[in-house]
């Protein structure tokens, strides 16, 4: 009888493999990209492809050159691709998506050390470079398909300027409102977020808590007064189903009291960056800075190790 | 991390049933092999003597192998017969293989089987010396002497009976529930004795409502310090220490034994084995094996302690899957022995701690970066962070794995069970314990 080396227990493996989450997020993106397509015509396919191309490609030469073992088609660079050119205008030249792409993967993600080793989202990262280097190249929104609508402004920028509204919630729900790609249609990323929950992939706790932290902060500072922001518009008019669902939790290790607090973390900056800065948008930075503090938040983190409550010294694990 | 439903931290559900189904119902065979390989280290590291040479001629039940280790125990030949070999080999130690001559005569159903049984003529030191004699080992796995656990000196309350049988495709313990409940219950009657405690709690999953519909039945009718407990369904629920944080809501202390918290747990196979050495005069040579996964007629197997893997994949019709590995024990937490595995070519034999043999698809891993995803640090039930200990461990740095307490890790596979990155960290996490301890126990650091 002799115990084959190199094969190792358990013999059982869980069903879940980093290529199958990376691919089941992709395909929950799916509807939304859909929706894209209907609401701002065939020029959203040819961005999502493009980008998802350059990530794909991106880590698959960085890997190659460096000699790393090959990660990229695990699905996680075409989600970032996807979700890279879901927050921006139809009208985004295809250079800065590339550039955009590149960033993301090489900067972000790659020289921190690859996949779950990057302190922050590359597609939050890579929007981020776009907002500051090329601001008016990404803000030019168009009307989405179907409506007569005549301004081209989001919701959340009308809001901010004191227009009043033109859409109804029904509107803002369907994604009848001028947008980014992905983000118009919370009816459809819903959709998507739906089987990732049916999958057990999406934290909802951590979710539903950034989502009301960001209505409450909205709610109570928004408006000219106190309690008197709009909760609704802020909801449904910009990013932030998008963000909740699908960026948020994104590769966070901390325990559950430590994704709420990481949660409630993220949503008051975003409600803060929508009240007080010139940006209408805030999931963006407010996920980002999140995303930096899972650092400091796990090293608070308190695990009880079996049988150590007797232990004087240490009480826990770091 | 709190603790879960089901009592203890962490934990996976790894089946949804189906893998113990396939043996559950299937008629229990009794196996009388022609040839038995009986080896003198049932447990790894654990040595016996043999007293037989080539050409002896043994009884069943005889006495063949004098434990030389602290932690081994005595070996008796399982079938009557002549030993026609004895191999010497690397893992096992001395290999004493026996040719039965005698056919197995259908065992007569004794009293202890069937009803209560009174001990009060029997003392402590009766039941210490016959599970010392009768070479009864802890059935659960680690198969550490049963007397030796029982002999401590410190004051025991509560005797936890082990039958949660956690782990996917085992049924053998379902299955000695189902046919000798008297024969486990007058056993808990004797390891309360033996320990001085004042109760047991006899601990089953609740995935096995016929047993335990059963047992309370039979419970109800008499007055006795035993105590039945249905557990949730969930991996490790049978780990030592995990049912012992459900059932009593206490923790051992880290480095300590479960008597230092006044508790012993023990299998329900090991309560029937002191049963049939106290009432019968049996030694442990004969257990249930889970025959299951893909072979034609999975199901359970009376066989003696020593009966080849080869005769029992024949008995259960042979292997199914072509690309296959042959793992002895759980799933979870046992072995592999070999892949592509026909039964002709299946090598070794059934040990008293061997609960079950089962055939897998052939599973092929590759690991990828660890996504931090925290999944292993939320099912293990120890509370480690298996993927910092892991991390710690390939930098070659024990110190960090010491302070991350590897040391605690039960080494279920939990953590390798969930891990999307297929990392193996249960493979490394069990190497840093073992290396910590290893290295902090030569400086006196730890214990």
């Amino acid at each position: 009888m002799t115990e084959e080396q190199g094969r190792k227990g358990p013999f059982l493996r869980g069903e879940n493999t980093t290529r199958r989450i990376m691919g089941d997020v992709a395909l929950a993106l799916m509807p939304a990209l859909t929706g894209s397509v209907y609401f701002f015509g065939i020029r959203s396919l040819l961005l999502v492809v493009t980008s998802v191309i350059t990530c794909v490609l991106s880590e698959l030469v960085w890997e190659w050159l460096t000699g790393k073992q090959i990660t990229a088609f695990d699905f996680s660079a075409v989600v970032t691709g996807i979700l890279i050119a879901f927050q921006v205008p139809v009208t985004t030249p295809v250079i800065l998506i590339i550039i955009s792409g590149i960033f993301a993967i090489i900067v972000v993600k790659q020289l921190f050390g690859g996949i779950g080793s990057n302190f922050m989202n590359p597609a939050l990262a890579g929007r981020l470079l776009l907002m500051v280097v090329w601001p008016g190249k990404i803000i030019q929104y168009v009307p989405a398909a179907g409506t007569d609508a005549v301004s081209s402004a989001t919701v959340l920028a009308a809001m901010k300027a004191g227009e009043q509204g033109n859409y109804s919630w029904l509107d803002m729900f369907l994604g009848y409102v001028p947008g980014a790609l992905g983000e118009t249609s919370k009816l459809l990323l819903l959709v998507g977020a739906g089987y990732l929950c049916y999958r057990g992939l999406i934290n909802v706790k951590a979710s539903l808590a950034y989502i009301l932290t960001v209505l409450v902060v909205t709610f109570v500072l928004g408006g000219g007064h106190l309690f008197g922001g709009d909760p609704v518009t802020n909801l449904l008019g910009g990013s932030l189903i998008l963000g909740a669902c699908y960026m948020l939790t994104d590769y966070s290790f901390i325990s559950a009291r430590g994704r709420l607090i990481y949660s409630v973390a993220a949503g008051i900056i975003t409600g803060l960056v929508r009240i007080y800065s010139s940006y209408p948008e805030g999931v963006c930075f407010g996920i980002l800075a999140a995303n930096c503090m899972v650092g400091l938040l796990a090293r608070f983190e308190q695990k009880h190790v079996y049988g150590t409550k007797y232990d004087k010294d240490q009480k826990t694990a770091m | 991390m709190k603790k879960n439903s089901s009592g203890f931290l962490g934990g996976i559900h790894p089946t949804d049933g189906s893998d113990k189904a396939l043996t559950v119902q299937a008629p229990v065979t009794e196996v009388n092999p022609e040839l038995v390989e009986i080896s003198m280290e049932q447990t790894p590291g654990n040595v016996c003597r043999l007293l037989v040479k080539e050409g002896d001629f043994v009884h069943r039940g005889q006495l063949i192998g004098i434990p030389q280790t602290f932690a081994a125990a005595a070996v008796h030949a399982s079938v009557t017969g002549h030993v026609t070999k004895i191999k010497k080999t690397g893992s096992l130690g001395e290999v004493c293989v026996i040719r039965a001559e005698e056919a197995d005569t259908a065992p007569e159903v004794r009293s202890y089987q069937t009803e209560w049984m009174e001990n009060d003529g029997i003392t402590r030191e009766d039941i210490l010396r016959s599970m010392e004699k009768g070479g009864i080992i802890g059935m659960g796995g680690a198969g550490f002497p049963a007397f030796r656990k029982y002999q401590t000196e410190k004051n025991i309350q509560t005797i936890l009976v082990n039958a949660a049988e956690c782990e996917p495709y085992l049924t053998c313990d379902h299955i000695l529930m189902r046919e000798q409940p008297m024969g486990i219950l007058n056993g808990i009657q004797l390891l309360i004795k033996a320990a001085g405690a004042a109760e047991a709690v006899l601990c089953i999953e609740d995935n096995k409502l016929d047993v335990i519909e059963n047992f309370r039945t039979i419970l109800k009718k008499k007055e006795v310090p035993i105590r039945l407990q249905e557990l949730p369904t969930m991996y490790p629920q049978g780990g030592e220490r995990q049912l012992i944080q459900s059932v009593l809501d206490m923790e051992v202390p880290s480095g300590g034994l479960p008597a230092d918290v006044g508790v012993i747990v023990s299998n329900v196979a090991t309560a029937n084995a002191v049963a049939d050495m106290v009432f019968a005069g049996l030694p442990l040579i004969r257990r249930y094996v889970t025959v299951s996964g893909c072979v034609e007629r999975p199901g359970n197997f009376l066989v003696p302690v020593g009966t080849r893997f080869q005769e029992l994949l024949r008995k259960a019709g042979d292997v199914s899957a072509g690309q296959n590995q042959m793992i002895v024990g759980g799933p979870m937490t046992g072995y592999c022995i070999g892949t592509n595995v026909r039964a002709e070519r299946a090598e070794g034999a059934v040990s008293k701690a061997t609960s079950g043999i089962l055939i897998l698809p052939e599973q092929v891993t590759t690991e990828t970066p660890c996504i931090r995803c925290g999944a292993c640090g939320r099912v293990c039930p120890a509370g480690l962070n298996p993927f910092k200990i892991d991390f710690a461990y390939r930098n070659g740095k024990l110190d960090v794995c010491r302070k991350l307490y590897a040391t605690e890790c039960i080494g279920c596979g939990a953590c390798s069970y969930v891990c999307p990155a297929r990392i193996e960290l249960a493979f490394r996490n069990i190497a840093a314990r073992n290396a910590v301890k290893q290295t902090f126990r030569k400086k006196g650091v730890i214990q």
